[in-house]
């Protein structure tokens, strides 16, 4: 089936735009629903306002946003900064428990999310501080499941290093701290991004470990619109649903445009 | 050429970042596997060692068809999205269409959305006064409206739309592997396009899809949004009545037992799929 | 006697699963260019690690230009290094590699100019400095790698295995351009390969290693003309190893009982297994015996034709074989396969070698 051509091939075509039908229709419609006049969640919309987007910028939403955006900006420049340690040691040295830090390191990524969340939770409880979880204990959890995704891709980064470019810089003249200043950290870059905006992105779409940590006053958007469905599917949800969409979609297109975000996806190397 | 020696610098390096993991990660878990294993009576947990926590889940039929339905859901989501999967992977990987970039993007999109926002998309297509019934009820199929929700089907379906990328990626991987000199070998030796893809992409891709079916089983077993919104009292999986173990009825023993049953399928799961080797590492 | 510019000293490297450098003791005169050659697995690029100072000696000392160097790391040494996979730096371009060792080093920002133009005038690049590695071909980026080691003006430059990722007719051109360049600057050079038509055209001596030891150090024409060992022997070109032990009489008996007139070393005892070695170009097939020289009765086997020269391959009586190389002079071969004729050898082409 390589020629574009052929019946085999057009049938295909067909498939599979019903398959993109299936999966991105339900995203649009969400977002459709948002525009309705009254304050019901039909489609197709009737009427067209942009009431409930108003609402949706209003203080109610804009503050788990924000609470959201800070929360998982931390939690990406935290993941990167303890995963470029851990990352190096993997990588260059050989030490005893080597194969178990790995299995350390990917672990949270190995079990439900869930699960970390409702452990930390009985964590706090135990340490007699159920009543100080929010943004502290979201952090740390936040920290756990999306150190792995930076240690991932500062490993491949640090992998697709040329072999001796270190060396050679060493036998040029270059100090331990100029190598890595001069030479390893530009050739990783890419991947410290990369790892910094999977982080972002795994802690701004979390729902399952938030929703054990947060507080009323201190929740990450998704938690607030989960809490909020139990009053039924306004409009206004609509809107912030396809805010907390764009939001990652954005930032995805920017970092790929400035740095190729694609060969972390798709395991392909650009020389 | 290398060979570095010096042996505290690896443990420095680690120190803090193993540290943060073995706090908020592994004590943790390690809580959850001693509380399951402890009573828990008027809401707080004991020192009372115990099996009772096991037993209940495993003995109770509420608890068996809470598991059994998320077995069931986890099958049906993952063959459900290695079916769709399978002929857009192909596609993706085989098509040389100049916007192949734009619509692998597309694919993989639903990922960025959180789950609520995929859901709620379903919510409005499948309620009562929604698109389907609409549809349904227009065309003359139907006489009147359904409740297509709760139930368990609106929960396959939801959960199937939102772990697609999962299936498509770890299918796309296998498919991508395979060296393309072997259709052309084929039908040098007579193979026509049909026969060529029978037999010899459609088995070599099983590895992709049956790593894709475990990827999916394995995220759909511990879903807890999807089901919570498209699912009631009534169609309960693990992870929703993990929660209400854990937050409506305090019962911090069942909640931990069934978690721990969770965490050992997942691990059971993902021991299969790495023996697949259907999974890459990076490490 | 000057100073050595570089002297290793007993240098052993071992590793939990191997020993990879048993113990070299090597001197490196100033300007002279000497070359590592052995098959992969003998040491000579652990060797020449040990001189850069990527890796520290388990045993033994490094002298350079009368320092020591050996527990010094490799930025603390005045070397330049040119790797196999040449390790440009991909973030940087042409010029700024080679500008390199000159930042490091903190020269000046126009003296650091000028320097790098005149390095990649050196190597035959001027006007490609903001190329990046990704741009150039292969052998492109070998000579940015040699004029990066080489803008430094190091002490010792060390090259390992530069060409072997070029094709044949770049690798024969550019181990020309490298030797003469370094005739030109002077440099002292050590130079690793496996390449032994690289190693013969280049070096001023070549040390053949062989399971981490130097089992030859000489120029050239000593290690191709008098191996010392069998190892050696076979190494380089092609050798006729023909089996025999060593007569009372102080000669040399080969399977089926010819007896050959080549004086053998005194430390070899009578009665101990050697080998005969004479390089198939230094042999000839006659269909008679000659009077004199090394002669052994043979049948010839197979011709084959290669061009500038012809290949005899002969079996003796007992079994072994030859080879004779014969230029090919135009004329039809004289001799047909299954003929009976003499294998033979001036004296003096012929080496006595331990088993």
């Amino acid at each position: 089936m390589r020629s574009d051509t052929t019946a085999p091939w057009a049938l295909l075509c067909v498939v599979v735009a019903l398959i993109y039908l299936f999966s991105l229709g339900p995203i649009l419609i969400t977002a459709a629903v948002s525009f309705n006049e009254t304050n019901r969640s039909l489609f197709p919309p009737r009427g067209w306002s942009l009431r409930w987007w108003a609402r949706a910028f209003g203080p109610e939403w804009t503050q788990p946003l924000v609470f959201s955006l800070k929360l998982s900006t931390l939690t990406a420049v935290l993941s990167t900064v303890l995963a470029l340690p851990l990352a190096f040691a993997l990588h260059r040295h050989r030490f005893p428990g080597r194969e178990a830090m790995i299995a350390l390191a990917l672990g949270p990524l190995m079990l439900p999310t869930l699960v970390t969340g409702v452990g930390l939770l009985q964590l706090f409880q135990y340490a007699g501080l159920r009543e100080h979880i929010g943004f502290g204990a979201l952090l740390a959890g936040h920290l756990v499941i999306c150190l792995p995704f930076a240690v991932r891709t500062v490993s491949i980064s640090l992998q697709t290093l040329p072999p001796n470019v270190e060396l050679a810089a060493a036998s040029l003249g270059a100090t331990r701290w100029n190598t890595l200043r001069h030479v390893v950290f530009p050739l990783i870059k890419n991947g410290l991004v990369a790892g910094a905006v999977f982080a972002f992105i795994h802690s701004f779409t979390d729902v399952n470990l938030s929703l054990f940590l947060a507080t009323p006053g201190e929740q990450p958007i998704t938690v607030k619109i989960l809490a909020f469905l139990e009053f039924g599917f306004a409009p206004t949800l609509a809107a912030v649903s396809v805010i907390t969409l764009v939001l990652p979609l954005v930032l995805v297109a920017v970092v790929e445009r400035l740095s190729g975000l694609g060969d972390f996806i798709y395991g392909e190397r650009r020389a | 050429m290398n060979d570095h020696a010096r042996t505290a610098t690896p443990w420095l390096l680690i120190a803090v970042p193993a540290a943060v993991l073995l706090v908020f990660f592994v004590l943790p878990n390690a809580l959850l596997l001693s509380a399951s294993f402890l009573k828990t009576e008027a809401q707080q947990l004991t020192n009372q060692p115990t099996l009772d926590n096991y037993k209940f889940l495993l003995t109770r039929p509420l608890y068996l068809e809470v598991m059994l339905r998320t077995l069931v859901v986890g099958l049906c989501v993952g063959a459900l999205d290695v079916l769709l999967g399978f002929p857009l992977a192909y596609f993706l990987v085989r098509t040389k269409s100049r916007w192949k970039g734009l619509l692998i993007a597309l694919s993989l999109a639903p990922l960025l959305a959180s789950v609520i926002v995929r859901t709620y998309g379903w919510y409005i297509i499948l309620n009562r006064f929604g698109v389907v019934n609409d549809a349904l009820l227009g065309l003359g199929v139907m006489a009147e409206r359904i409740a297509f929700m709760p139930s368990t089907g609106a929960i396959v379906v939801g959960l199937a739309h939102a772990l697609l990328p999962y299936a498509v990626l770890t299918i796309m991987g296998s498919l991508g592997g395979i060296n393309p000199n072997l259709e052309k070998a084929a039908m040098s030796l007579g193979a026509n396009r049909t026969r060529t893809f029978l037999s010899v992409v459609l088995p070599l891709s099983i590895p992709g899809v049956v790593g894709g079916f475990i990827l999916v089983f394995s995220i759909a077993i511990s879903a807890y949004a999807t089901p919570a919104i498209l699912g009631g009292p009534a169609t309960q999986v693990a992870a929703t009545a993990i929660y209400n173990f854990m937050i409506n009825l305090l019962d911090w023993s069942a909640g931990a037992a069934l978690a721990v049953i969770l965490i050992v399928s997942s691990l059971l799961l993902l021991y299969a799929a790495a023996r697949m080797g259907a999974k890459r590492a990076a490490l | 006697m000057p100073e050595p510019a570089l002297r290793l000293v007993g240098i052993e490297k071992h590793y939990p699963s191997a020993v990879a450098v048993a113990g070299i003791d090597l001197d490196v005169a100033e300007g002279e260019f000497v070359t590592l050659l052995g098959p992969s697995g003998c040491g000579k690029t652990t060797t020449l690690g040990l001189v850069a100072g990527f890796f520290p000696p388990t045993r033994g000392e490094i002298w350079l230009k009368g320092r020591h160097v050996e527990g010094l790391p490799s930025f603390k040494r005045d070397i330049g290094v040119v790797f196999q996979d040449y390790a440009l730096f991909p973030h940087m371009n042409a010029a700024e590699n080679v500008a390199f060792g000159l930042r490091m080093r903190k020269v000046s920002s126009s003296d650091m100019a000028k320097r790098v133009a005149d390095a990649l005038e050196l190597v035959k690049l001027t006007g490609l400095g903001d190329r990046r590695p990704l741009q150039m071909s292969g052998g492109q980026r070998q000579r940015v790698a040699l004029a990066r080691a080489l803008v430094i003006n190091p002490a010792v430059l060390l090259l390992d295995e530069p060409l072997s990722n070029l094709d044949l007719k770049l690798r024969e051109e550019m181990r020309v351009e490298i030797a003469t360049l370094q005739r030109r600057l002077g440099i002292t050079t050590v130079f690793v390969t496996h390449d032994q038509g690289e190693a013969l055209v280049m070096s001023d001596r070549i040390a053949v290693m062989n399971a981490g030891r130097i089992e030859q150090i000489g120029t050239p024409s000593d290690i191709y003309e008098r191996p010392a060992t069998r190892f050696v022997a076979q190494f380089i070109g092609r050798m006729n190893l023909i089996a025999g032990k060593v007569t009372p009489s102080r000669r040399v008996a080969v399977d089926g009982g010819v007896e050959l007139p080549i004086p053998v070393d005194r430390d070899i005892t009578t009665g101990s297994d050697v080998h005969v070695a004479v390089r198939p170009e230094r042999a000839e097939l006659r269909p008679d015996a000659p009077s004199s020289g090394v002669t052994i009765p043979c049948t010839l086997r197979q011709v084959l034709y290669l061009g500038s020269t012809r290949e005899l391959h002969v079996d003796f009586d007992g079994g072994q074989r030859g080879i004779v190389e014969m230029p090919n002079d135009g004329s039809a071969s004289r001799f047909e396969a299954g003929a009976l004729a003499w294998f033979c050898a001036p004296v003096e082409s012929c080496r006595v070698l331990r088993a």
